[in-house]
C-alpha cells in the first residue's frame, strides 16, 4: 500500500509540473480587448516562441478567471474589488499585481443626428436612473430617450454606476448589451439612443461633451483632458496578475510598459500613462 | 441558458430577416410593413418576457463541492482529528468527507442561503440563513438562521478553500460543526477611513447548529478585526480578537474542578444541592493573525496563527462543551460538569509554487486542561483521564490544483500526545507512550 501511495504521488507530481506552457492567456475587459489584441500581435511578431491568447467577456469575467487560474492576465477597466482581492489572497496568498497600463475617458455616446452637444454629469445620471426620460429635458428634440448600457460583468458598467450614477440603480428600461461595440452600433442606428463606453470606440456616433456641473466648462475626452483628469470621467485601464510575474510573463508586461508597447495605446484610441522604466514588475 | 435564449432569438430574427430579404426587388406594401412591424414587436415582447425570467433565475446561484478521500492510519481504532474516529481494526478507509451543495438567492440587499451536506453518513443541514444589507451605506448587515459562528479565523475559512484537510483539534473541540443557530450583526465599511475595520457579533443558542435551545441562556459570540493591505508591497496583515461568552445549565448537583490542595492535583467535586439547575460559564478568548505576502519569485506565501484560551464546562470523558440534552431538549442523563481551563493554538504556512501547486505545513497544540500535567494523569486518586492530555500535531502536505475545479491534497499528520504517569493503569496505561495515531490523507476535491 505504501508503495502504491508513493507511486501515485510521484505520477501526479510529474503530471502536475509537466504542464508549464509558454502560452500567455489574457482575458477580461471588452473595452481593452482591441488594445490587448494589438499588443499580442505586435509582441508575437517580435517573439515567435511566445503565444498569446486574448479574449474578452468583461472585467469581472477576467478577474474571476484570474482567481480560478484559467488566465494569466486579467484586463480590467475598473479597479479590483475588495471581495475579489480576498478571493485571490485566499487562493494564491497574494493580493495580485496591479499594473496601470493606459487611461481612458469614459465617453457618453448619442446618435450623430442628435443635436445635444453637452450634458452635465447630473443630467447623465438622471437620464440613466430614469428621472429624465425625454430628450427635450436636456435640450434635444421631443422623444423618449432609449438607454443602452453594458452587462453587470463589465468593468465599464461598474465604473459608470459608481462614478456617474453614484451607485444608484439603472432605470429598469435600460437595455444591456454584451460589449461596447454593441452599444456603439445600437446608438449609431437609434436617433433617440444614448450609450457609454471607452473613447476608442467612438466611431459612427457623437461623443457628448461632459460638464462636471452647471458652472463648469464642457470637456471632450482628449489626451490632454483625460491625462490631467480635467475630463470628469477619466479612468485607468489595468492589467492584473496573480502574483509577481516571472519569465515570459514579466518580459511581456515590461514590453507593454516600454515605449513600443505604450506607443500602440494611442493608435487604438486610449492614452499612455507609464513613463519608461516605471514597470512595477522591476521591483 | 442565456446563450440558448440568444441563439433562439437570433434564429427567429435571422429567419425573419431571411424572409424579408427574399424579395427585395419589389416595393414593400404597407400591409407587409405593418405585418413585419407587428412580428418584430411580438418578438420584442417575447424577448422581454424571457429576459424577465432569466434575470430572476440569474439571482439564484448554485455552488458546491465534494471531497472524496482515502486515509491510512498508523493503527486501527484511533480517535483522530483528521476526519473522525477509525473503527477498531480499521487502518484505512475511503470516505466522502464532505458533499456540499449550496443554494444562494441574491436580491439587491438581501440573500437567502441553504447549504446541505450529503455523505455516506446521510444528509445534514449546514447553513440556512437570511442576510440583509443596509441599502444606503452597504456597511451594516444582519443575518439570522444557521451560519458560521463569528469567532476567530479558522471557523469562517471554508473547507472547500482551506489547504489543510481539517480544522485544528482546538477548533473542532471548542466549536464543533462551526455553525450555530442565532442572529448576528456585521459592520463592514466598504470604503473611507474605516474600511480596514470589521465587526461581526451576535447571540446564539449555544447548543449546536441543528439542536433546539435547551436552556434559558443565549451565548454571545463576536470578532472584531482589521485588514491592513499594503498594495505596493503586495502584503496584507489581517488580525482579530474574538470572544465567546456563554453559559451551560447543570443538570446534576455535581461540579468538578481542579484542586491542587492535599498534595495531589485532582478533580474535586462540589455537590451542593444549589448546583442543580445552576449555570456555569463557557468563555473563550481568541486572537488571530494572518500574513499574506508575495515576496518570493516562486509564488505567494501566507502565514496564519490563532491562539484561544478560556474555560470549558465539559464532562468527565469529553472536553467538548457540556450538553446533557437529547433531541428536542429532553434531558438524556443527569451529568456532572467538569470545569477545565484550556489553551490551544496553531501556526500554518502555505507556500504557492506557481499557479498550480502549494506546499503546506501546520503545527497545532491543544491543552484541554492547563492545570494538569500529563504526569498527573493516571495518578491514583487524581480522577483525571485521557480527556485531560495535551496534543501536539504537525501536518505537512502538498496541494495540486489540477484545473479550476479539481484539486488533489496529500497530507500527513504526525500526532503526539502528552504522556501519562508511570503508575497509570487500564486504558490510561496506553498513554505512557505516544499513541500510534498518525494519519495520511489523499483527497480529491471537485468544486463548482
Amino acid at each position: 500500500m505504501k508503495q502504491f501511495i508513493v507511486i501515485a504521488i510521484a505520477v501526479l507530481a510529474a503530471f502536475g509540473f509537466a504542464f508549464q506552457g509558454e502560452t500567455i492567456t489574457i482575458k477580461g475587459s471588452d473595452t481593452m480587448v482591441i488594445l490587448a489584441q494589438r499588443w499580442a500581435e505586435a509582441y508575437m511578431s517580435k517573439k515567435q516562441d511566445v503565444t498569446i491568447q486574448v479574449t474578452g467577456g468583461g472585467s469581472g469575467t477576467g478577474i474571476s478567471a484570474l482567481i480560478n487560474g484559467t488566465t494569466d492576465i486579467a484586463t480590467s477597466s475598473r479597479p479590483m474589488k475588495r471581495s475579489e482581492m480576498d478571493k485571490l489572497k485566499q487562493r494564491y496568498s497574494s493580493l495580485g499585481v496591479e499594473v496601470k497600463v493606459a487611461k481612458d475617458g469614459l465617453s457618453v455616446y448619442v446618435s450623430e443626428s442628435n443635436p445635444v452637444r453637452e450634458m452635465t454629469l447630473a443630467q447623465v445620471k438622471d437620464i440613466y436612473t430614469g428621472k429624465i426620460s425625454n430628450w427635450k429635458d436636456v435640450g434635444g428634440p421631443e422623444g423618449k430617450i432609449i438607454l443602452y448600457s453594458r452587462e453587470n460583468n463589465s468593468g465599464t458598467y461598474v465604473f459608470f454606476k459608481e462614478h456617474v450614477l453614484e451607485n444608484e440603480d439603472f432605470a429598469t428600461r435600460t437595455q444591456n448589451l454584451p460589449g461596447t461595440a454593441s452599444v456603439v452600433n445600437a446608438v449609431s442606428k437609434d436617433k433617440m439612443g444614448i450609450g457609454y463606453g471607452g473613447a476608442a470606440y467612438a466611431s459612427g456616433i457623437r461623443t457628448v461633451l461632459i460638464k462636471k456641473d452647471d458652472a463648469s466648462p464642457a470637456i471632450a475626452p482628449t489626451e490632454e483632458t483625460v491625462l490631467s483628469d480635467t475630463y470628469p470621467i477619466s479612468r485607468y485601464l489595468y492589467l492584473y496578475l496573480k502574483s509577481k510575474p516571472t519569465g515570459d510573463l514579466k518580459e511581456y508586461i515590461d514590453w507593454i510598459l516600454s515605449p513600443e508597447g505604450q506607443g500602440l495605446i494611442t493608435k487604438v484610441g486610449y492614452f499612455p500613462v507609464t513613463k519608461v522604466g516605471d514597470s512595477p514588475t522591476k521591483k | 441558458m442565456n446563450q440558448r435564449i440568444l441563439l433562439c432569438v437570433f434564429g427567429i430574427l435571422f429567419a425573419s430577416g431571411g424572409a424579408l430579404a427574399q424579395d427585395t426587388s419589389r416595393a414593400v406594401s404597407r400591409e407587409e410593413y405593418e405585418e413585419t412591424e407587428g412580428t418584430l414587436e411580438g418578438i420584442g415582447e417575447t424577448l422581454a418576457a424571457i429576459k424577465s425570467t432569466v434575470d430572476a433565475l440569474s439571482k439564484l446561484k448554485i455552488s458546491g463541492y465534494v471531497q472524496s478521500q482515502y486515509q491510512v492510519a498508523e493503527s486501527g481504532g484511533i480517535v483522530s482529528a483528521a476526519g473522525g474516529i477509525f473503527p477498531s481494526d480499521v487502518k484505512s478507509r475511503f470516505v466522502v468527507r464532505r458533499g456540499r451543495i449550496k443554494f444562494n438567492y441574491v436580491a439587491d440587499f438581501s440573500q437567502y442561503v441553504l447549504q446541505i451536506d450529503v455523505t455516506q453518513n446521510g444528509v445534514g443541514i449546514k447553513d440556512a440563513y437570511v442576510s440583509i444589507l443596509d441599502p444606503w451605506e452597504k456597511t451594516f448587515g444582519f443575518t439570522a438562521g444557521i451560519f458560521d459562528r463569528p469567532f476567530g479565523f479558522e471557523i469562517g475559512y471554508s473547507s472547500g478553500s482551506r489547504e489543510m484537510p481539517e480544522r485544528t483539534r482546538v477548533t473542532q473541540l471548542l466549536l464543533p460543526g462551526e455553525r450555530e443557530l442565532g442572529a448576528k450583526i456585521e459592520i463592514l465599511p466598504q470604503d473611507g477611513p474605516l474600511s480596514f475595520f470589521n465587526l461581526r457579533a451576535g447571540v446564539f443558542n449555544g447548543v449546536l447548529n441543528t439542536a433546539n435551545e435547551n436552556n434559558g441562556f443565549k451565548d454571545f459570540i463576536g470578532r472584531m478585526g482589521v485588514q491592513l493591505p499594503f498594495r505596493e508591497e503586495n502584503l496584507e496583515i489581517d488580525a482579530g480578537v474574538s470572544l465567546y461568552s456563554g453559559k451551560v445549565t447543570n443538570t446534576s448537583k455535581f461540579v468538578y474542578s481542579v484542586d491542587p490542595s492535599g498534595g495531589v492535583n485532582r478533580f474535586a467535586v462540589d455537590s451542593s444541592a444549589s448546583n442543580l439547575g445552576g449555570s456555569l460559564g463557557r468563555v473563550y478568548y481568541g486572537t488571530d493573525l494572518q500574513l499574506y505576502c508575495d515576496l518570493l519569485p516562486i509564488g505567494g506565501t501566507s502565514l496564519r496563527g490563532e491562539y484561544i484560551t478560556g474555560t470549558q464546562p465539559g464532562s468527565s470523558v469529553l472536553n467538548v462543551f457540556y450538553n446533557p440534552y437529547g433531541s428536542g431538549g429532553v434531558i438524556s442523563a443527569s451529568l456532572p460538569v467538569y470545569m477545565r481551563k484550556f489553551t490551544g493554538w496553531y501556526v500554518s504556512l502555505v507556500q504557492n509554487l506557481g499557479g498550480s501547486h502549494q506546499l503546506i505545513a501546520r503545527y497545532d497544540e491543544f491543552d484541554p486542561n492547563t492545570e494538569v500535567a500529563g504526569a498527573e494523569v493516571g495518578v491514583p486518586g487524581s480522577n483525571f483521564n485521557d480527556t485531560d492530555l495535551r496534543y501536539y500535531t504537525l501536518g505537512v502536505g502538498w496541494v495540486f490544483h489540477f484545473d479550476a475545479n479539481v484539486k488533489f491534497t496529500f497530507y500527513y499528520d504526525v500526532v503526539t500526545n502528552e504522556k501519562t504517569a508511570e503508575t497509570a493503569t487500564g486504558s490510561l496505561a496506553a498513554y505512557k507512550n505516544d499513541i500510534h495515531d498518525n494519519v495520511f490523507i489523499f483527497r480529491t476535491q471537485f468544486r463548482f
